[in-house]
């Protein structure tokens, strides 16, 4: 039972229940929307934007137009392609999604207050304690919606649920060591450590983000046992993996972060998110990467470990791609 | 009586681990099938009389498929019969005893016996097709029950064609009190049987009672007349062996057959020999091979005589070479029909389930050597279809145990066996010796006894049959019977003559639905007609047990129940302890989703009205594709841990599951209870029942026992698991359930399926989690789950037929994607990785 009703609303994608790849034991991850960087690699581009958007997926269609009757703005018309949007024209007002009969047209992004969501997340709570599990807050990026996602940690910490912070890293220190400190796992990201690559590949420097790294070395030392982090570095080829850049993370974190880190994840980059691109009418400069060869992953991995970092704590996560096994 | 006369294999010293020479000959032999030599193919056996008949048909109401077989079966049976020269006296004795007679000469006289090379257990063909040892006035009787105009077949096919669903008689489905025979022997059955005969006053010897305790007493000889026949030849074939290991073999094995089964076991050896002939011998008697016939917790009440074998120096792969005998025995079950049914057989399911794991007294965990040496058995012969594990799990449950299933779930694509869960089937066991005031024979001290028979469903063991598939109802029928105030929606066309019956009102007369102004309104409706059709079902099943009752005595299996002794009953006369009749409610998801559909786009959206739900329904949807897509995909949905759709679910249980609880059987005195199994008949009436107002087109598959539509989970595994445990009664919010917290209003069980990405399982780590979710369902699921693996070929279905896989998330690099959501290409990769991983 919730001490106190809490009303804060905040705005997310949706929930992902028996998550196993965010974190200790069964989690739930909540995919909070919008994100303060532009990884060109991004695998949620639907988390970017904070607004609220809507895409049509074209396989759930039934062909009936109900959509472009609903649209009072002529955003929609019927092509051989489909459904198509001018997004200069739509407003978002969720008329088509409303009269879509099949779920073709799909709003991304719902607005739902902390005692909602909480509901809704204890739900797997029996899951939870069983495997050591809980919820993990990622998007997307909460610490953009710093009210909703601390008083989310707060309902669930009274509740006696392990909750891990998913982050980019950058947001105000203030912001971070609120949220950081209410966190029991902090998975930070960290993708590129030169600035003017961050720059490039992200669209801003990391100082801010090394700095709040720093924080939260402190925090999890404070607290002496009770707060752990992992790293999290997306291998995406051509841009985060290469030997200069993984050996100067893993540096970095033997250096300047010690035993505050558990585990570094290395996480392979995957191209499931193409079609996510398509549908919302985003080009995507990933879009003819293939997943990585397990010679490339462990190549990365060595590269990795190759900083000085735990090789024990170092775990490469995801898959490789399928290669025919009579190519050899 | 000749032996076997195959090629030999020369057997080698058995490798841990990998199947022996001998166990990979008998198991390859097997799946030889119809090329084999040797099989257990059904025999036919006659009085002789012009009348007689064998095929018992009413075992087979619950196969629709064989509905129009039925007369044929009859006369091909009788046709290929031969005679058995009949005692002299036979025509004088009671029905039971000429029963319990015929079928013991028949298997100790006539029935051919071999030995499969290298096979360590004797007693090989048991599938025989005996007379029903009616006289002539009595053929005339039972035709007359079973054929006339009101009789059993007649009505069995009304509610089938009608679309309600199935219901007959049928055989098996229990546990037979087999650890009896293997710790007091036959000797000790025979004993207590004469003793209760002696102690009959002359009259009631020459009434009923008596007539059937002597029938018992003949049928307890059969095991121990037929373990002689086999162990001459043995000694025969161990006298002329030249190898010198296997002729130790056989010298052993007739050696064991001058004890078992008539005497108490000594052995582990012993104990298994004892319990295959035992067991063997309830299929011939009932003249079916293994519906059903379930082993209970073999584990535990073989154990003694494991740890006693084991401690005397028996090897421990013996000791499971011994357990791979007997596993290739059961799967001979399948040879019943193996010529006129090709290989059918052996990739179909007869359930001859066997327990193992579970809680005992006061909550401690059973698990033992015995335990693990099964699961080695079970991983190493697999697949095979017979016997059927389950492993029951607890809140007590060791680590090393779940370790183990998890492993063979991943290494199996699947699992090889069913998960019983002890909290809630226990809850489910606790309710229904409340409900009837048995608590004598089911209480905290002993419930834990409890095992699943058949598929899943959960009895008492040794004095208890649950008719547990004989009673198949589809709830759906009674949202149809609603939406009509009582008629069919459509006509019941005659398969054969195509002539079209005129539609009566069949149901109650609930009024006009398009009149209905609240919602509240037509779910009295449909509470009415549910009464309706549950009312109909059980008089539609009495029709077959009353005719069972008095026609088809089972002696040998009533020595085998507790109850049947004592009351001088046979056990298909009422005569177990326990004896309750399941009605197994099908299309319950359907069913839910339907009612919330109906809520949704009548009541709450207005988006149509009743007329126009009906109408769309009778055009099976053409027409009104748009409003079945709002049907299929924006009305809520049972299996989503949603509180409102959950809560709908659960009224639909209470209801349905509160009438079956009002009847009992008038021939035999059986209760009503309900269960959840839905066998195939989701599918095959799939094609007899309408569109349904859950946007399902008539001919789609309709919902499979407790699981939520196809499709409709898509919040996952574990809401999945939520919504079930939900279903069926949840938690007691102050801790006072049924058996602790817990509450479960299907005594029987429910079968759950769920499918499962096979990255789940990729490392330890994963495997961890998995095993954390099972512990998961342990508290919040239902009372039995069967675990699939997303393969290949589903993926490709999935491609085909976007529409029933809305829900299937792939995890590809620990990044979850609908898979139906996602462009083919990307389809295409995946599909090609899960290829690659098996």
């Amino acid at each position: 039972m919730m001490t106190q009703t809490k009303t804060t609303t905040g705005t997310i994608l949706h929930l992902q229940r028996l998550s196993t790849e965010d974190g200790p034991g069964i989690r739930t991850t909540v995919f909070f929307k919008g994100c303060p960087l532009r990884c060109q690699w991004c695998h949620n581009p639907e988390s970017i934007s904070p607004k609220k958007q809507v895409q049509w997926i074209g396989n759930r269609c039934i062909g009936c137009d109900s959509c472009i009757e609903a649209c009072d703005q002529n955003a929609l018309t019927h092509t051989r392609n489909g459904i198509q949007r001018d997004r200069t024209l739509c407003t978002v007002c969720g008329k088509c999604v409303e009269a879509c009969p099949s779920g073709a047209m799909e709003m991304l992004g719902r607005e739902i207050t902390v005692d909602e969501l909480a509901a809704e997340l204890l739900k797997d709570r029996a899951y939870y304690q069983k495997s050591d599990g809980g919820v993990t807050l990622s998007g997307g990026e909460p610490t953009l919606q710093p009210n909703f996602c601390g008083d989310l940690i707060d309902a669930l910490k009274q509740e006696g649920v392990h909750v891990a912070l998913d982050t980019c890293g950058l947001c105000t220190p203030e912001t971070f060591n609120s949220l950081a400190e209410k966190a029991d796992l902090i998975l930070f990201d960290v993708k590129l450590i030169k600035g003017e690559e961050h720059q490039k590949w992200t669209g801003v420097d990391n100082k801010r983000i090394l700095h709040n790294l720093e924080s939260a070395r402190d925090l999890v030392t404070q607290a002496g046992g009770r707060k752990q982090m992992w790293i999290r570095t997306p291998l995406i080829p051509g841009a985060t993996v290469t030997e200069e850049n993984l050996k100067a993370i893993g540096f970095h974190l033997r250096m300047a972060l010690g035993s505050s880190v558990e585990r570094w994840e290395l996480c392979a980059f995957n191209n499931l998110c193409r079609d996510k691109y398509t549908r919302l009418d985003m080009d995507w400069n990933f879009s003819d990467t293939g997943l990585m060869t397990t010679a490339a992953l462990e190549q990365a991995r060595s590269w990795a470990t190759s900083g000085g970092f735990d090789p024990q704590r170092t775990f490469i996560t995801g898959a490789a791609r399928a290669e025919n096994e009579f190519e050899k | 009586m000749t032996t076997m006369t195959t090629e030999k294999p020369r057997f080698t010293i058995k490798e841990p681990k990998f199947l022996s020479d001998r166990i990979r000959w008998l198991r390859d032999y097997y799946f030889q099938g119809v090329n084999r030599k040797w099989n257990n193919e059904y025999s036919a056996w006659t009085t002789g009389t012009p009348w007689d008949f064998q095929y018992n048909e009413l075992s087979f109401y619950i196969v629709p498929e064989t509905y129009f077989y039925i007369p044929t079966f009859r006369s091909s049976f009788k046709q290929v019969a031969k005679p058995v020269k009949l005692h002299p006296d036979f025509w004088s004795w009671s029905l039971p005893e000429r029963r319990a007679w015929f079928v013991r000469e028949t298997m100790v006289h006539y029935v051919p016996k071999e030995i499969l090379p290298g096979d360590l257990l004797a007693g090989a063909r048991f599938n025989i097709m005996t007379s029903h040892c009616l006289t002539e006035a009595q053929t005339k009787e039972y035709d007359r029950l079973v054929k006339g105009k009101n009789g059993a077949r007649a009505a069995m096919l009304w509610f089938h064609n009608h679309g309600y669903g199935n219901t007959g008689a049928t055989s098996g489905h229990l546990v037979p009190g087999y650890d009896r025979v293997i710790t007091q022997g036959w000797k000790g059955i025979h004993a207590n049987l004469q003793q209760r005969y002696d102690a009959l006053s002359p009259a009631e010897r020459k009434g009923k009672k008596g007539a059937q305790l002597r029938a018992m007493l003949t049928s307890s000889t059969m095991p121990r007349d037929l373990a002689q026949e086999y162990r001459v030849i043995l000694e025969e074939m161990a006298k002329n062996e030249p190898d010198a290991t296997r002729k130790a073999e056989l010298a052993q094995m007739a050696d064991n057959l001058t004890r078992v089964p008539w005497e108490p076991a000594q052995t582990f050896w012993e104990a298994v020999q004892s319990l295959w002939l035992t067991h063997m011998l309830v299929m011939s008697d009932e003249n079916y091979p293994g519906p059903g016939v379930s082993f209970g917790r073999i584990d535990q009440y073989l154990n003694p005589l494991w740890e006693k074998s084991l401690a005397e120096g028996m090897d421990r792969e013996f000791g499971k070479e011994i357990l791979k005998c007997f596993w290739v025995h059961c799967n001979t079950a399948y040879d019943g029909m193996i010529q006129t049914g090709g290989n059918q057989g052996i990739t179909a399911g007869y359930g001859q389930l066997l327990t193992i794991g579970g809680m005992g007294q006061g909550g401690t965990d059973l698990t033992n050597d015995l335990t693990y040496a099964i699961l080695e058995v079970v991983d190493e012969m697999s697949p095979i279809l017979e016997p059927k594990p389950n492993v029951r799990l607890h809140r007590g449950t060791p680590d090393r145990l779940l370790d183990k299933v998890v492993d063979m779930i991943s290494s199996s694509q699947g699992a090889p066996f069913l998960l019983n869960f002890d909290e809630r089937s226990l809850a489910g066991m606790m309710l229904e010796s409340r409900k009837t005031g048995i608590e004598k024979l089911i209480n905290k001290d002993n419930v834990f006894n409890y095992a699943p028979v058949g598929c899943l469903e959960n009895t008492m063991a040794g004095n208890d049959r649950s008719g547990t598939v004989d009673d198949n109802l589809n709830l759906l029928k009674a949202v149809e019977l609603a939406l009509t105030g009582g008629y069919d929606l459509n006509p019941v066309t005659d398969a054969l003559t195509g002539h079209v019956e005129k539609i009566h009102r069949d149901g109650e007369d609930t009024g006009d639905p398009s009149k209905f102004t609240s919602w509240e309104q037509f779910w009295q409706a449909y509470a009415a007609q549910t009464r309706c059709i549950v009312k109909r079902s059980v008089e539609t099943y009495e029709k077959s047990e009353a005719v069972r009752a008095k026609f088809f005595q089972t002696p040998y299996l009533s020595c085998l129940v507790k109850g049947c002794a004592e009351s001088g009953k046979d056990i298909n006369e009422g005569g177990a302890e326990i004896g309750f009749v399941t009605v197994e409610g099908v299309t319950y998801a359907t069913t839910v989703d339907s009612l919330l559909a109906i809520k949704y786009l009548v009541f709450d959206k207005k988006i149509c009205t009743m007329q126009e739900l009906v109408q769309a329904l009778l055009d099976n949807w053409v027409g009104h594709e748009k409003l079945q897509a709002i049907a299929l995909h924006k009305a809520p949905k049972y299996g989503r841990d949603d509180d409102e759709a959950d809560t709908m679910a659960k009224q639909v249980m209470e209801l349905w599951t509160g009438e079956t609880w009002k009847y009992k059987t008038i021939s035999t005195g059986r209760q009503f209870r309900p269960g959840m199994l839905s066998w195939n008949y989701w599918i095959a009436y799939s094609d007899i029942l309408p569109a349904s107002p859950d946007g399902r087109a008539k001919g789609k598959f309709l919902s499979n026992a407790l699981c939520p539509s196809n499709g409709a989970d898509t919040n996952g595994p574990t809401a999945n698991a939520n919504s079930v445990g939900k279903a069926l009664g949840g938690k007691a919010a102050d801790g006072q359930g049924d058996w602790e917290e817990y509450f479960n209003l299907l005594p029987n069980g429910g079968s759950h399926t769920i499918t499962f990405n096979p990255s789940l399982l990729r490392d330890p780590e994963h495997k961890q989690k998995f095993k954390a979710y099972l512990r998961g369902y342990i508290e919040n699921g239902g009372s039995a789950l069967q675990i699939n693996m997303i393969n290949a070929d589903m993926l490709r279905d999935a491609q085909k037929h976007p529409e029933e896989y809305r829900h299937l998330l792939v995890r590809v690099t620990g990044y979850n994607a609908y898979f139906t959501a996602i462009g083919k290409e990307l389809q295409d990769e995946i599909i090609a990785r899960e290829s690659h991983n098996m």
